[in-house]
């Protein structure tokens, strides 16, 4: 639905030219399997966090986005609780969020690999202490099975 | 030679994993309720399974992507999650009927209580996850569920009168049941063939074991062959189900009465052979399943899977499953028939079946993750005729078995 502007406002910044591949948030990014550097399931895209190019002050959430403000990028992939307040709505506190930056991104196909090893990641916590505490104390759990 | 030997491996391994607890006890009741009148049905789910589950297996091949990451990044996060509590729900329920018919054969060959053989019959399962090769795995108890061929022989050996057992297998409502429980029974059957883990294995299997796009032919002759000829055991276990128990009047309400025909027809050796195969086909189906849960909750959270790899590098996805088995051993503890159990998973997998097939359809389509090799025309006919049959099926269920009391 097309929301009348308010009087007197401008229209936003054109969106400005990038080059190479545009993606799609929705379509590339969201629920796609990431794997870091060996090719190992680290998690899903559960959510993107998006903020203000670096340098630029952050527009404060639910205000009115002032006439010539630089168009938000792509700071982080985000996992973990947030898929619950993705699906039944809310939003957690910023210090909640896992994130794993989109520098760490090497490529997005079919899956999304990152540059990184999996291991020193927060996303992976949950699966390390699992790991940890559980399977490895478990007789053979460390066996290569081939 | 090798190869040869490989191909004949895959369709021996595809037969005897065909039969699972479901297609033994809903075979079996329907045998002995409606001779072979719904063994067309048979048929129509063989086919329905060859054609999605080649579907499944190339698109693992082709992208690498098993099923349910594939549901999950069509449907969304909210669509995936509902998809996934209901697949995850009914599988469980799968897991713990299969467990419960490991106990129960272990029971008819050694009079201990099955109650007392749950635990270690779990314990067993998990085991072979944790430590055996998956290739190892899927060959032995693929290669031990044929000897269930027993059912085929004792129907051999019980003699039947060929022409009558013929043309019972016209589609037709027996006299003494109604036109709501002989559908009941139609759409029971249909997702003991069906049923949804098989898809969510082939793929993960496929991933598992690294296939590649030149292997989709080899895959392509398992199941194109494999499942078919596991399709006419079913047949065979409700022949002999329609020889025996019909004209007895015994309608089956446990496992002792699925074997009694094979008694009957092959004695004490059959007695036997049945039993090893009973207890091979739900012990693999008992594995599958397990895996199968864990593999949905992993591919749609994105976690570390696969038995390839040691259970230490994918921990949460060996946790869930020792949690899967644990629950299934505290519902059986209940005292819960297996068999019940196992009657109302079919009807549940019926239902649940259109979540796993329409996104599979959706994704063999598209170019992105296949490449040049999506669907053909062919394919996408059948599977298209396919839908419309499981969709019909999957609404029916739930008021069929409402009315029909759950076909009581």
């Amino acid at each position: 639905m097309k929301t009348p502007r308010p009087p007197g406002s401008d229209p936003l910044a054109p969106i400005p030219p990038v080059a190479g591949q545009t993606l799609d948030a929705q379509l590339h990014l969201l629920d796609r399997q990431v794997l870091d550097s060996d090719g190992v399931p680290v998690t899903t895209v559960d959510d993107l966090e998006l903020g203000a190019p670096e340098g630029e002050p952050e527009t404060p959430i639910e205000t009115v986005i002032p006439t010539g403000t630089p168009a938000p990028v792509l700071r982080a992939l985000l996992t973990g609780p947030v898929l619950g307040t993705r699906i039944f709505g809310g939003r957690p506190p910023s210090s909640r969020l896992i994130r794993i930056p989109w520098a760490d991104v090497a490529s997005v196909g079919v899956v999304v690999r990152l540059g990184v090893s999996g291991q020193g990641l927060d996303a992976d916590w949950v699966e390390r202490w699992i790991r940890d505490k559980i399977i490895a104390r478990i007789p053979g759990g460390r066996r290569d099975p081939r | 030679m090798k190869r040869l030997l490989g191909v004949a491996l895959g369709i021996l391994t595809a037969i005897g994993g065909f039969v699972d607890i479901g297609d033994l006890v809903t075979n079996a009741v329907v045998g002995s309720r409606f001779g072979l009148s719904l063994i067309w049905v048979v048929a129509v789910g063989v086919v329905g399974i060859c054609v999605f589950a080649n579907m499944s297996g190339r698109v693992a091949a082709a992208s690498g992507r098993a099923t349910f990451e594939v549901i999950r990044e069509r449907l969304g996060p909210r669509a995936g999650l509902a998809n996934l509590s209901a697949s995850f729900l009914i599988n469980l329920m799968t897991v713990t009927a299969e467990i419960g018919g490991i106990a129960l054969a272990l029971q008819l060959a050694s009079s201990v209580n099955y109650l007392l053989w749950i635990p270690l019959a779990a314990v067993a399962v998990w085991l072979v996850i944790w430590r055996v090769k998956f290739s190892i795995m899927e060959n032995v108890t693929g290669l031990l569920g044929l000897t269930l061929i027993v059912f085929a022989v004792a129907l051999f050996l019980l003699k039947p009168d060929w022409g009558t057992l013929a043309s019972q297998a016209i589609p037709a409502v027996p006299a003494e049941e109604t036109g709501a429980t002989y559908w009941y029974f139609a759409i029971a059957l249909f997702g003991a063939a069906m049923t949804p883990y098989e898809v969510f294995f082939f793929s993960s299997g496929a991933v598992e074991e690294g296939w590649k796009i030149k292997d989709l032919i080899q895959s392509r002759i398992n199941v194109l062959v494999g499942f078919p000829l596991g399709g006419l055991l079913s047949v065979a276990i409700a022949g002999c189900a329609a020889v025996v128990l019909l004209p007895a009047g015994i309608s089956v309400t446990s496992l002792s009465q699925v074997i009694l025909p094979v008694a009957e027809g092959a004695g004490k050796l059959g007695l036997a052979v049945v039993l090893l195969g009973i207890v091979a086909a739900t012990f693999g189906a008992a594995l599958e399943t397990t895996l199968s849960s864990g593999y949905t909750l992993a591919q749609f959270f994105g976690w570390s899977w696969g038995k390839f790899r040691a259970p230490a590098k994918a921990a949460r996805f060996h946790v869930s499953m020792i949690i899967c088995l644990l629950v299934g051993i505290a519902v059986l503890a209940t005292g819960v028939d297996p068999v019940l159990v196992t009657e109302y998973s079919v009807v549940f997998s019926a239902v649940a079946l259109p979540l796993t097939y329409l996104p599979i359809l959706i994704v063999a389509n598209d170019p992105q993750y296949m490449g040049k090799h999506v669907n053909g025309r062919g394919v996408n006919v059948v599977a298209m005729v396919y839908l419309v049959v499981i969709l019909v099926a999957s609404l029916a269920a739930i008021p069929l078995m409402i009315v029909t009391g759950a076909g009581a």
